[in-house]
């Protein structure tokens, strides 16, 4: 594997503060309508690479993603609408449900569950979530759905999508670095070394059960501060924006940006995001060529487009370590 | 007491099935002893009852006085056993520097929050980990295979990365489950003298299981013999080599 240079080490750790500063300007150039795509393309990033990190870097075909993101927006908008509480303040606490949820998760991968069996095992908890929210009724509003209060953050509307743009972004940007971190560390590799051979792994003086118990959570916890974003963004949270579908649609983004990358995540999530919004040309044929597209994609890129980037230059290799300068 | 590994009555039962009876030996530091037998003689359930992947159902496991037999795998890796797999234990698609690196997992101390973000102590344990699984690779001469994707080496070169994986964190105590199968007889010389090494400059205590009998000959200090799951003789090769009850189990007669 080509591995990146010195100087193009120190482009990229620039790359990785320029490009959200840049970020910062993409206001300007936007109008009501495409405000709101972009953000929801942040909180899709955080969606993916909560999932990726577990099915990709992790190995464990776990589908409990969605249930994470329905946690964390449903308990926000209840801390927020029952309780009053500033919905800056419910992100993290967010996170936190999302991360009881990913251990919850984790209890099935820890007790031997594995493979199919905790795929179906991790969709039924996403369908149990659901039929929660669905018959919760003086907590979520059940079919109604639950709207998020009017708020004001620093004094200006929190209905205003640029406002609401700042905030997503500073989160994104920040658990983004954060899971890249992790996954660049001894921490990281332990993960992998789980998905390659786990008997080997506990060998090596490496905690394996702490290792699948620790990366569900953090998984759960960015999902569930997705979550907490998601509500805000939409402004009202309803059952059915957390069932198959959003699962589906999260998977194909792990897929299409690259399974277990960082960069795959955030190159899925707006891809996938803009795409629908491109082919409003064709109406009608807008999910065939929809599904054509992403297949298309996994054809010719089965490690999806992060790998095409890396391909292009050792600047986009995620994988590598801080030598001793 | 000098002995660095006690390995004292170990049994080891399946559903009815005795898989390893009352084995006991000893391991002294820098000596190397061969576990020889034919298949199914419990040499593996030996090693994987020492390294806790089988629970013995009798008997007990000695570290420098410390009992081992009740600990979980990674546990007793942490006291200073290591092991090698038959089947070869690299992540082949981790790089070779990255295998080496995931020997070194315990060697350091940067938390889980200071990895997160990304502190600068943290950042520091790492570089020296990588200083040292680079100056190892060199050791070895596998320096430029370092960012090769261990799935990419040959047979041999996927047993010496996995050794150097192994001995990375410096172990008392290594297990080598068939280091030398399948490899082509100059890499099984190199890897007789890489075993010898690490006992004589060292100190390491090295129990090997294989088959290639002038392997373990040449390299072994003491030689154990098993057959369905019962030690049937010990001791020095010379020794082993006019054992009655070996050639036996061998030959099924002498």
């Amino acid at each position: 594997m080509q591995m990146p240079t010195a100087r193009q080490r120190r482009l990229r750790t620039i790359l990785f503060w320029a490009v959200p500063a840049i970020l910062l300007l993409v206001p300007l150039g936007t109008n009501a309508y495409t405000q709101f795509i972009v953000n929801g393309m942040l909180i899709s990033t955080l969606v993916t690479l909560g999932f990726t990190i577990v099915i990709g870097n992790l190995g464990q075909l776990a589908f409990a993603n969605t249930a994470f993101f329905g946690i964390g927006a449903y308990g926000s908008a209840i801390l927020a609408a029952k309780l009053g509480v500033p919905w800056l303040l419910t992100i993290p606490i967010a996170g936190v449900f999302g991360a009881a949820g990913g251990f919850l998760a984790s209890a099935a991968a820890l007790r031997g569950i594995r493979s199919y069996y905790l795929a179906i095992i991790t969709l039924a908890f996403g369908e149990l979530m659901r039929w929660t929210y669905l018959h919760a009724r003086p907590l979520t509003g059940g079919t109604d759905g639950l709207p998020m209060p009017r708020e004001t953050l620093f004094g200006v509307s929190l209905t205003d999508d640029t406002v609401k743009y700042f905030v997503f972004l500073v989160v994104t940007v920040l658990l983004v670095k954060a899971t890249a971190n992790l996954l660049a560390s001894r921490f990281g590799r332990a993960v992998m070394a789980v998905r390659e051979n786990e008997v080997a792994t506990a060998s090596l003086a490496i905690p394996t059960s702490r290792v699948i118990l620790v990366t569900f959570i953090w998984s759960g916890f960015v999902v569930g501060c997705a979550g907490a974003l998601f509500a805000r963004h939409i402004g009202h949270v309803f059952p059915e924006s957390f069932g198959m579908l959003h699962l589906i649609a999260s998977f194909a983004m792990v897929l299409v940006g690259g399974l277990g990358s960082v960069l795959g995540a955030v190159l899925g999530a707006v891809v996938l995001t803009a795409l629908p919004e491109y082919l409003r040309a064709f109406p009608g044929m807008e999910e065939l060529f929809f599904g054509l597209i992403v297949a298309a994609v996994l054809v010719a890129l089965p490690m999806g487009l992060a790998s095409l980037l890396r391909r292009m230059s050792p600047i986009f290799v995620e994988r590598f370590y801080r030598e001793a300068s | 007491m000098s002995d660095l590994l006690t390995v004292q009555g170990l049994s080891v039962r399946f559903s009815g099935l005795t898989a390893l009876e009352d084995v006991s030996f000893e391991l002294g530091r820098g000596e190397v002893r061969a576990v020889i037998g034919p298949n199914g003689a419990g040499k593996s359930t030996l090693f994987n009852a020492i390294s806790g992947y089988v629970t013995p159902t009798s008997g007990t496991v000695h570290l420098n006085g410390e009992l081992l037999t009740v600990m979980t795998p990674h546990a007793i890796a942490e006291r200073g056993i290591r092991r090698t797999f038959q089947n070869g234990g690299l992540f082949p698609a981790l790089t070779v520097l990255e295998n080496v690196l995931t020997g070194l997992h315990a060697q350091t101390d940067a938390s889980f929050f200071d990895i997160l973000i990304g502190r600068r102590q943290a950042l520091k344990s790492e570089a020296a980990n990588i200083a040292r699984a680079r100056d190892l690779l060199k050791l070895m001469s596998m320096e430029h295979m370092a960012d090769t994707p261990a799935g990419d080496l040959s047979g041999g070169q996927q047993r010496i990365v996995e050794i150097v994986r192994t001995v990375a964190c410096d172990p008392p105590v290594l297990l080598l489950d068939e280091p030398a199968v399948g490899l082509s007889p100059v890499a099984r010389d190199q890897m007789m003298d890489i075993i010898r090494r690490l006992a004589g400059e060292k100190g390491v205590g090295i129990l090997l299981i294989e088959h290639a009998v002038e392997l373990v000959m040449a390299a072994a200090d003491k030689i154990l013999v098993m057959a369905a799951g019962k030690r049937i003789a010990q001791g020095t090769p010379d020794e082993i080599r006019q054992d009655r009850a070996v050639l036996e189990a061998y030959l099924g007669h002498a």
